[in-house]
């Protein structure tokens, strides 16, 4: 095992913070990361939805993250990913398949995507590493 | 209170679990050897958070201080 895959597969504000928490913390802790964004998640990642801080939450702790009025100011995941590029090696990736069906490109979402990628390509990113599943 | 005097400041106050640690790893990379950091956090998790990543990284955890509703947690970067 030489580093962790990540799929993030649902667009909750909870999944996908969690997701790049890992992902940070693991690229500045030298692991070899990929994340891999696929079905409804990629909703969560196009330019409209986190220009208006339009995210699906499933509870509590998500609907915190949002509230201005929070004392404590949780980063959020679209800075926590742009944070990790740069201070280390991380490679995320769109999934065509979600993408087509949605009829976007790759500029229809924020920055932060190095490509997009089929389920083949993804397999080969993961052989090497451990996945998880969010 | 503690004597240590830091070389830099990173001021990650009121932001939560991973907000200190990058921001202490990022100021890390650009410092040189010998460059004593002073992260302050008001996140409980970074007590505990920070002296593992300090640990399998090969930098040095100084100190950790109580100032009053946030923590100084002092770091010699190797």
């Amino acid at each position: 095992m030489s580093g962790y895959a990540i799929v993030i597969g649902s667009e909750e504000l909870e999944k996908v913070q969690a997701a790049s928490m890992i992902a940070a913390v693991a690229v500045v802790s030298d692991y070899e990361l990929d994340v891999f964004v696929t079905m409804n998640a990629l909703t969560a990642f196009e330019k409209e939805v986190v220009e208006n801080r339009d995210f699906k939450t499933e509870g509590g702790v998500g609907e915190l993250m949002l509230d201005p009025d929070t004392e404590t100011q949780v980063p959020l995941f679209t800075e926590q990913l742009e944070q990790a590029k740069m201070l280390g090696e991380l490679g995320i990736y769109a999934c065509t398949m979600a993408m087509d069906l949605q009829g976007n490109t790759l500029d229809d979402y924020i920055d932060l995507f190095d490509d997009e990628l089929g389920v083949s390509g993804f397999l080969g990113l993961a052989e090497d590493k451990e996945v998880i599943f969010i | 209170m503690a004597d240590m005097e830091p070389d830099e400041t990173v001021d990650s106050r009121d932001s939560a679990c991973p907000g200190p640690l990058m921001d202490l790893v990022g100021r890390i990379k650009k410092s040189d050897p010998g460059t004593v950091l002073e992260l302050l956090t008001s996140d409980e998790g970074s007590k505990k958070d920070v002296p593992d990543w300090l640990e399998n990284t090969r930098h040095d955890l100084l100190e950790i201080e109580d100032q009053n509703g946030h923590w100084a947690i002092y770091v010699k970067v190797n």
